[in-house]
């Protein structure tokens, strides 16, 4: 069975599509990612899911249920959890204060196991939080009712790099215990890390649905190499590097191949410094996907 | 399923708390000066036409009730509760889809319109404050003035008017769930209650537009009726109530039917 099923959904406002024709399914037991830069229309279709916004056209499933049917929606939301990208909390409220709202409305059979993992300072008012314990107190609600489909949106943005894996850790454990975990991001490290199968979203349109091992090939680095002197482009530009600038002896691009084929490379200059960090992921989707390509599916 | 009511309760606490706190020493003050208004107020009746009085609402204002029911309740809770009630019913959808408070509360298995619902009566804590300190406030001031008020006078001149509250309250509230900005759903509700209360007085100092005052919400309140000749209006009380059922009843229809 399916734990979402999206079925031509579709988004307007006015002449903008922020969703158009997504096509695609999450099964249950799975982590799917759903990826795309930010504006792509990721968060629309979360919204969409959660019958916060009303399709134009098309429908989804959630657990089984039809997004359209109002009264049927609300019902199956208990089993559902949901972390937003922003986490509008009750300011004036403590941690607990609100972990104890929410726990009101759905439940909280599993709050202290989850506070062990993640540590909000639950006795400070919310408006006191920084970005990443908005975050951890928002993972605690989403997670603590024990739902069987979890919905995140940008779940590690705010987040420091080790609480980053203690949460990629935490939701793989999940999904080993049979949980389906719909995850948005725009890092592409991130879901190439946590996710069994991704959905590549760009301006609204389903540009892509891979198993991970496809994307894995697909990854990309950005890289910024200091030369001891001018770069020699023709002898230093290999075919897996795209969106090459040169200036003087420093240059940069989007590296698309193997990194071990890359470093391989560099040790063959006379390089001073290197930085190899995340790509634009505009970068790399318009290299591998094109501006526009047509949704392929498997 | 009552978690909203509950929080929602608490946050109006604060509010409330400041509110009746204001209009208690308000009308405090209008007690003070009720004695030096007494000797003047009786020239003032002597020295104008009775009809002209009649169409100001003021009568009798030399005796307690006339002040209170012509003075006090049209200021301290016609306009300024009016315009409060409608207030902070007009930021209770507006702000939470604003600061996407909504998107967490909607990811539970609630309704919208239990949303609303619960939002809409947690408008208890400020109505049961004011009832009580106002009522109160004027008991233990004529009290010390060595005047007295008719306790049944007393206790409906706050019964009839709650439903005007609740009707302030339901203008806030429709417009809280069509207008997406918070400012400007609060300030319409603001400038609409207090004109809806202007056209009230104006309308009925000309017997030419005195059916544009029908259309008002406070024509159908009238403490000094209540307090001065004891005219219990239940089904003017009965109307507001019904317009505030009505205009609760289109929020959620628009509510649960829009886009957040």
């Amino acid at each position: 069975m399916s734990a979402i099923e999206i079925a031509d959904l579709t988004k307007r406002y006015g002449e903008v599509a922020a969703n158009d024709g997504v096509t695609f399914d999450v099964e249950a037991g799975e982590i799917f990612g759903y990826l795309g830069p930010n504006g792509a229309g990721k968060t629309t279709t979360i919204r969409l899911l959660l019958g916060l916004i009303k399709p134009t056209s098309g429908t989804a499933t959630v657990l089984g249920t039809d997004i359209r049917d109002r009264r049927a929606l609300t019902e199956a939301k208990a089993n559902v959890g949901y972390l937003p990208d922003t986490l509008g909390f009750e300011e004036r409220l403590t941690g607990r204060q609100v972990l104890d709202y929410f726990a009101r409305m759905r439940g909280d059979r599993r709050r202290e196991e989850l506070l062990e993992l993640f540590t909000p300072p639950l006795d400070q008012r919310v408006e006191t939080y920084s970005a990443g314990n908005r975050r951890m107190l928002g993972i605690v609600q989403a997670f603590m009712h024990d739902p069987d489909l979890a919905i995140l949106d940008e779940p590690t943005a705010g987040l420091d790099p080790l609480k980053q894996d203690r949460m990629h850790a935490f939701i793989e454990a999940e999904r080993d215990a049979g949980k389906t975990i719909f995850f948005s991001s725009h890092v592409l490290s991130e879901v190439q890390r946590v996710c069994d199968r991704v959905g590549i979203i760009r301006e609204g349109k389903l540009v892509a649905l891979e198993h991970i091992d496809d994307l894995l090939e697909r990854g990309g680095k950005h890289v910024r190499v200091q030369l001891a002197e001018a770069v020699d482009e023709e002898r230093f530009v290999t075919a897996e590097m795209i969106d090459v600038e040169t200036v003087g002896s420093t240059v940069r691009f989007t590296y698309t191949g193997e990194s071990a084929a890359l470093l391989e490379h560099l040790v063959r200059f006379e390089v001073e410094d290197v930085d190899i960090g995340d790509p634009q992921l505009d970068d790399i989707f318009k290299h591998y996907y094109g501006d526009d390509s047509p949704a392929r599916e498997e | 399923m009552t978690a909203i009511l509950r929080n929602e309760s608490g946050k109006l606490l604060r509010g409330t708390l400041t509110l009746t706190g204001l209009l208690v020493v308000l009308t405090a003050f209008f007690f003070v000066v009720f004695p030096s208004i007494q000797e003047e107020a009786e020239l003032f009746e002597e020295v104008y036409p009775e009809y002209m009085l009649e169409l100001l609402g003021i009568e009798e204002l030399h005796t307690i009730e006339g002040f209170v029911g012509g003075y006090i309740f049209p200021f301290v809770w016609i306009l300024l509760a009016g315009i409060y009630f409608a207030y902070i019913s007009a930021g209770m959808i507006s702000r939470d889809v604003r600061t996407r408070r909504l998107d967490l509360t909607l990811a539970g298995p609630v309704s919208r319109e239990s949303v609303l619902l619960q939002k809409v009566a947690a408008l208890w804590v400020p109505l049961v404050a004011l009832n009580l300190g106002l009522a109160t406030v004027l008991f233990v001031g004529a009290t010390l003035l060595g005047e007295s008020f008719d306790l049944v006078s007393l206790a409906m001149v706050h019964l009839l008017g709650t439903p005007y509250l609740l009707a302030c309250a339901g203008i806030g509230i429709v417009l809280s769930v069509v207008v997406d900005r918070v400012e400007t759903a609060q300030a319409v509700s603001l400038v609409l209650v207090f004109v809806l209360w202007l056209v009230d007085g104006l309308s009925s100092m000309s017997p030419d537009f005195e059916w544009v005052g029908d259309l008002t919400l406070s024509r159908y309140y009238d403490p000094s009726a209540i307090l001065v000749h004891e005219e219990y209006a239940f089904v003017d009380a009965g109307l507001l109530l019904a317009v505030f059922l009505v205009l609760l009843g289109v929020a959620v229809l628009v509510f649960t039917r829009r886009d957040i």
